[in-house]
């Protein structure tokens, strides 16, 4: 923060000077906004000047939500009729603030509020401290009894939930936990129903909280500051099953004074009870495997990991031999399918030299292994939005690991001691291995140490004392910035992934997905050099940024930007010529969209086919004869598997129809599959196989194929290893069969099958 | 959106049943929990299927007085006898109609004046399904003052601005006048008119504030159904000085005859072209909409009603911003209540000093007043500022059956009670000054002038709303039912008013079943006081002054009740 225009008031006749505003989180439009800031703000500020306790309680409102100011005991005096909330209240130049230390009026109307709140209280929320606040507040204020009569009925209690307890009464409708709900966890269940007296909290439609569409995650138990909403039991029953030799538990008590887990509330961690284990590794024991699907992160605490792509790095190539067609298409074998990067170079492919898995490094492509130690965390992607695993990890030494559940690693991810842990961490060791891997800065900087130069400039401070890059964590759905917002940061992708789109009439376009290893805005900053002038309004975004899922980006503000551009310009002048690049596609794309007419838009997809293959399900009888062709033409493997798009009595059948919005490349732990610059999509060498760009495709054009193979070992290359090799692959309609007869269709006894454009097919099913 | 969808469903269902709000949901893309929170809040709705006949009778002020607690009992026993499970009666917050009590709504048909045995034969109608018959209120003018184009749509002062563009002259003519807000808090119309005027924004509002909910108080509704085309020109012009993008009045729903009315002047207006795209072929467009208000008090809390027309709980908004700077999604607005729009014609035609120097006493203006309670005329009158309390009285015909004054509410609840005489010893400082009064003798009520300054400098409140008390009354007990009616319109957002309302109208009820002990009136003090320097907005810091105001100048009647208290309370 700057010191220019800072707010000067006195709180209890002491001066403190604050900032006017502060940045936020605006959940209705998912963005970090400036809001004013509040006397309770600059109360904090003033206590830490002094040395003294924050002289104002609050109740509903904490730091990390916003104020609501309905609990009314931060009330102040600032010298009008009535008492300010001083968790909403903006602070104001010259203001003079009284607080309960100083005022009467203060002190015995949040005596009052007291007594009001402890009136309604159950008989034993009224004494029992044991974190709740109300009661802590109460005794504070010397509120032992209340002179208020107590509620003439009972509000009840919910229990229909297995793990939380819901209790009317305790409840004091402070909000926290729908803010915590909603605006934190995004989940949307809980609100408050009815109005006045007998308004309380519900869920969706005052459903019980066990039928709700309520997920569990506990944040509204660990937000309730009166034990209106507690634990039933420990969460998960034993996540760990099957897991040999049982892993270590680790106490609620050990954790919190564990240096990752400091400032996370002892609360939420005994809650979570059992949702981290300490696990012993010996060395060369495989850790995670790579496509497996997991829940879980590990924190190295001792020892080190190798960390690896364990899958041959080959694609599957299209081009079949010519040879090998026969006049009945039925014995048709390709000798293997897949191909590495140096047998066949692929058209338009770059020389992407890193694979970006889920940890603080990168892999290079050439030798893909490397090694974790102490204090790293790997597996987060995987544990916060549920993708397979990268990477295989087996201890390189003796290791000890703690692995963790979401719940935790959500809350880590929260909690301010562990972030600046773990972002140190990345400054440290990460963010070298994270730009290398960044194509336009590790093909510019082969020099070794002008690269160097390059890490070290951006892990030092700016002239401002602020960390030249910044790690952002944001929710899934948070928008970074909008498509004409002014531009103001560089961003480079670590974890998760990011939907670029820009508004275009009648809905919005997805330009592309951005997964790690890619970075963006770099063209509203650039606006101002001539090649870019040209094309790209001055200053301003020119599309909208989303995150996906849990991302994590590297955030690097203009000025540190420029002094890159300035101080490298090889960077510089590759960052150009890829920005023109893509608005020339923008651009090209804008004008073919453009000319599209809505409803062909819509069906797009069907009516830019060229060849579609088309089943008439009247005539079909469900023989099988087209999955078997299709599988002697596809290496003994069918990628006729899943049903098409129905239209009447036909089904369709296509192949990839580079979507507009590319739902495949989103989740790719590897960043495997991806858009040529054609906008067609291409699955990289270094797939793993998890399977789920497949699982992601809606139109099922996308399977998986496993493969035998003997590969080096990739740790002790003089060893040979036997896999099954999983690849995607997507139904090419045999394309490249001489006749581009489709088998399936040859292969029909029933004239059911079909080959035909767009437009025939349109045709077909008007008339028909 | 969600508050129009509600009410189409509800149209077609007679409730909100639940599938239609999962439909609802997934429909308009918000989540359950939200739409649930708007529907559970407002009393239009409702969450299950109503029965047969759904009897509501109005429980406040002057219906009280008029035995409205007798004739609901009674009714009760009526359904009861009919129909144990589909016929419903229970009680209801102001309807509007305090000048004929006792108001009733069946089935959302409002009544008034009706005998207990004509209610009777309506339920009955009702209960076989019949179409009840409707009620229906005059239109026709009656030659205020303040009807300055004598009832005809002559829009002169569109016209004028429309070849004029003269907003700088309009709002001074608003500020020579005087004009205040006349829905109660008295803000000065210039003042908000300019602020909004002067404020830079892609998007600014007017809104009409119709939701006139305060019990005894129903002077909208008679400007709203006799002269429309004076709100409606008085919306416009604030649209037009302000450059506002479009206007709103938000209407309550119980008032179905306003709405007609309001409605049918708006078609002509429209036609004539004074407001909406164009208006009189220049290039200026103000459109005007309608929004029906789902109910509530509160929602005549200018920032409680825009929460309800953005789709929200009709919850106040913690103050500032303003809604003059941050307003209807965020955007300036001006909200004005009826009267003050529907003065604006006659001020820009005759001048302000036309509307400044009628008052009278040394007061300026002139304004609608709604009298009822014990009295023999009740009504509505057109009166300057300054009048007397003899002077309303002798309007509305003297406090009925020839007793004698024991107490008016010069505010409707909000203001409390001030008592015939008002003892030497209890009149503020600044009321003496201010009136020159000799400091030893007790002020008779009837000398009291009627204007803004007059009853803040008497620590009192004045409003639309004349509710006079005959000395029959017990003020202890009038002071529940006023404190009552806060605690059923509380929003519930803020904890002093929630939980203070409650323990307020506890603690009155347990002193009139003589169960409260003297030592406890602290505590009633107490969670006044904190009532009213705490709570978000306007209902919260006033419900709590009919019961200080008791306890200020009614001691006899509070006396009474601690004659045989006994000490302690159940705990």
């Amino acid at each position: 923060m700057s010191s220019q225009n800072l707010v000067r008031l006195t709180i209890d006749g002491k001066e403190v000077a604050v900032p006017p505003t502060k940045t936020a989180y605006d959940p209705q439009f998912k963005t970090h906004v400036e809001i004013p800031t509040t006397i309770y703000d600059a109360a904090l500020e003033w206590s830490r000047q002094n040395n003294e306790p924050n002289p104002i309680p609050i109740l509903c409102h904490r730091e990390h939500v916003n104020p609501v100011a309905v609990c009314r005991v931060c009330v102040v005096d600032i010298g009008g009729r009535v008492l300010a909330p001083a968790c909403y209240r903006p602070v104001e130049e010259g203001m003079q603030v009284r607080t309960s230390a100083t005022s009467e009026r203060v002190r015995d109307s949040v005596k009052t509020l007291l007594q009001l709140l402890v009136a309604d209280q159950p008989p034993l929320n009224r004494s029992h401290h044991d974190g709740n606040e109300l009661v802590a507040l109460a005794q504070r204020f010397q509120v032992d009894n209340s002179p208020f009569p107590p509620p003439a009925r009972e509000r009840g209690r919910d229990d229909s939930s297995i793990v939380i307890a819901v209790d009317h009464d305790a409840c004091i409708l402070c909000d926290r936990c729908i803010r915590g709900c909603n605006e934190i966890r995004h989940n949307h269940v809980l609100g408050r129903m009815g109005k006045g007296y007998s308004a309380r909290i519900a869920f969706d439609l005052d459903a019980p909280m066990g039928e709700s569409s309520c997920v569990a995650c506990g944040e509204c138990m660990i937000s309730c500051p009166t034990g209106a909403l507690t634990f039933r039991r420990p969460v998960h029953a034993d996540p760990w099953q099957g897991i040999q030799p049982p892993p270590e538990q680790v106490s609620a008590q050990v954790l919190a004074r564990h240096p990752l887990f400091e400032g996370v509330s002892e609360q939420f961690l005994e809650w979570n009870q059992g949702s981290v284990v300490r696990r012993h590794f010996k060395k060369g024991e495989i850790i995670c495997r790579e496509g497996e699907f997991g829940y879980s992160a590990f924190y190295i605490e001792k020892g080190s990991v190798d960390i690896f792509i364990q899958s041959p790095l080959k694609h599957v190539k299209k081009s079949a031999s010519k040879f090998n067609w026969g006049p009945f298409g039925l014995i048709r074998r390709f000798a293997s399918s897949l191909v590495g990067r140096n047998e066949d170079q692929r058209e338009e492919e770059g020389e992407s030299r890193f694979i970006h898995i889920d940890a603080p490094v990168s892999l290079n492509y050439d030798n893909p292994v490397s090694t974790l130690g102490e204090g790293d965390i790997f597996g987060e992607m995987t544990c916060m939005s549920h993708y397979p695993r990268s990477a295989t990890v087996r201890a390189a030494t003796d290791c000890v690991v703690l692995e963790m559940l979401r719940n935790v690693l959500y809350i880590l991810q929260r909690n301010k001691a562990s972030r600046a842990l773990l972002d140190q961490r990345y400054r440290e060791r990460a963010l070298d291995s994270h730009l290398r891997s960044v194509r336009i800065f590790s093909e510019l900087l082969k020099d070794e140490s002008r690269f160097n130069q390059f890490v070290e400039f951006l892990r030092g401070k700016d002239e401002k004392g602020d960390d030249r890059v910044e790690l952002l964590r944001l929710p899934p759905g948070e928008v970074i910035f909008r498509q004409g917002d002014a531009a103001d940061h560089f961003y480079l992708v670590r974890i998760g992934f990011v939907k670029v789109s820009q508004a275009r009439p009648g809905g919005e376009d997805v330009l592309t997905y951005l997964g790690p290893g890619s970075y963006f805005g770099e063209i509203g900053l650039m606006s101002h050099i001539p090649e870019i002038r040209e094309l790209a309004p001055p200053g301003v975004r020119i599309a909208t940024c989303t995150a996906l899922d849990h991302v994590d980006l590297v955030r690097i503000n203009g000025e540190t930007f420029y002094q890159v551009l300035e101080k490298f310009p090889e960077i510089k002048e590759q960052l150009i010529k890829v920005a023109v690049e893509h608005l020339h596609e923008n651009e090209e794309k804008r004008n073919q969209v453009e000319t599209v007419p809505l409803s062909e838009f819509l069906s797009q997809g069907l009516m830019n086919a060229q060849s579609l293959l088309v089943l008439d399900l009247e005539r079909c009888t469900r023989c099988d004869e087209c999955t078997k062709a299709c599988a002697d033409a596809h290496d003994g493997v069918t990628r006729l598997v899943r049903e098409g798009l129905r239209f009447d009595k036909f089904l369709v059948a296509s192949s990839c129809r580079s979507c507009l919005d590319p739902y495949c490349m989103v989740g790719c732990p590897v960043g495997s599959i991806r858009r040529r610059n054609s906008r067609e999509i291409i699955i990289e060498d270094w797939c793993i196989g998890c399977g789920k760009c497949a699982e992601n495709c809606p139109y099922g054009n996308i399977n998986m194929h496993p493969f035998e193979q003997l590969v080096p070992d990739p740790i002790d290359p003089n060893r040979k290893i036997a896999v099954v090799q999983q690849k995607a692959t997507m139904c090419d309609l045999c394309a490249d069969l001489p006749d581009q007869q489709p088998s399936c269709v040859y292969a029909c006894p029933h004239d059911a099958a079909f080959r035909m454009s767009g437009a025939e097919f349109r045709r077909r099913v008007e008339t028909e | 959106m969600i508050i129009q969808e509600l009410n189409a469903i509800q149209k077609r269902y007679g409730y909100l049943p639940a599938e239609e709000l999962r439909a609802l949901a997934m429909r308009i893309n918000v989540p359950l929990h939200r739409i649930h929170e708007v529907a559970s809040f407002y009393p239009l709705y409702h969450l299950k299927e109503p029965p047969i006949v759904d009897v509501k009778i109005c429980r406040d002020m002057a219906c009280h007085l008029h035995g409205s607690a007798n004739l609901r009992g009674n009714l009760e026993g009526y359904g009861h006898e009919l129909d144990e499970k589909q016929i419903r009666v229970e009680g209801v917050s102001c309807l509007g109609q305090c000048d004929h009590p006792v108001a009733v709504s069946i089935n959302d048909c409002v009544y008034w004046g009706k005998t207990e045995d004509q209610l009777r034969s309506l339920i009955r109608v009702a209960y076989q399904r019949e179409p009840l018959p409707r009620q229906q209120a005059d239109r026709s003018p009656l030659g205020w003052k303040i009807d300055v184009y004598g009832g005809q749509p002559n829009y002169d002062a569109v016209r004028k601005f429309v070849a004029d563009r003269d907003a700088d002259g309009v709002i001074k003519a608003l500020e020579i006048a005087g004009l205040r807000g006349m829905g109660g808090a008295g803000f000065p119309t210039f003042r908000k008119w300019s602020a909004v005027r002067g404020a830079t924004s892609d998007e600014k509002y007017v809104v009409c504030n119709a939701d006139e909910s305060e019990p005894g108080t129903f002077k909208d509704r008679e400007l709203l159904r006799r002269t429309p085309h004076l709100v409606i020109e008085g919306i416009i012009m604030a649209g037009l000085v302000t450059g506002a993008k479009k206007g709103w009045i938000y209407i309550r729903h119980e008032y179905h005859d306003e709405l007609e009315a309001f409605e049918d002047a708006l078609q002509q207006a429209q036609e004539m072209g004074v407001c909406g795209d164009h208006i009189l072929g220049s290039d200026l467009s103000f459109p005007i909409d309608i929004f029906v208000s789902p109910g509530g008090y509160i929602q005549g809390e200018e920032s409680a009603l825009l929460e309800a027309m953005e789709d929200r709980r009709g919850e106040p908004r913690n103050k500032p911003p303003y809604p003059v700077f941050s307003g209807l999604y965020g955007k300036p607005t001006v909200i004005n209540n009826v009267e003050t729009l529907a003065w604006v014609p006659g001020i820009l035609k005759n001048g302000g000093e036309w509307y400044r120097d009628s008052g009278t006493n040394g007061a300026t203006g002139m304004r609608f007043v709604s009298i009822s309670g014990d009295v023999n005329k009740p009504g509505v009158f057109e009166v300057p500022f300054g009048q007397t309390v003899r002077e309303l009285l002798e309007l509305a015909g003297g406090v009925r059956g020839r007793q004698a004054l024991k107490a008016i509410a010069p505010s409707g609840p909000s203001g409390g009670f001030l008592p015939a005489k008002i003892p030497a010893n209890q009149l503020p400082k600044g009321f003496i000054e201010a009136k020159s009064l000799p400091a030893d003798r007790d002020f008779d009520i009837l000398d009291l002038t009627l204007d803004l300054p007059t009853l803040a400098s008497l620590e009192s409140m004045l409003g639309a709303a004349f509710v006079v008390y005959g000395q029959q009354r017990d003020m202890v007990e009038q002071a529940l039912n006023c404190v009552e009616f806060f605690r059923n319109e509380s929003c519930g957002k803020c904890v002093p008013c929630r939980l203070g309302s409650q323990k307020l109208v506890d603690m009155i009820g347990e002193m009139l079943a003589r169960r409260f002990d003297r030592s406890r009136l602290n505590a009633v003090e107490e969670v006044s006081t904190a009532m009213s320097i705490t709570s978000i907005c306007g209902l919260g810091q006033v419900a709590s002054n009919p019961m200080t105001s008791v306890l200020k100048y009614f001691k006899e009647d509070l006396n009474r009740y601690f004659s045989a208290a006994v000490a302690g309370h159940s705990r």
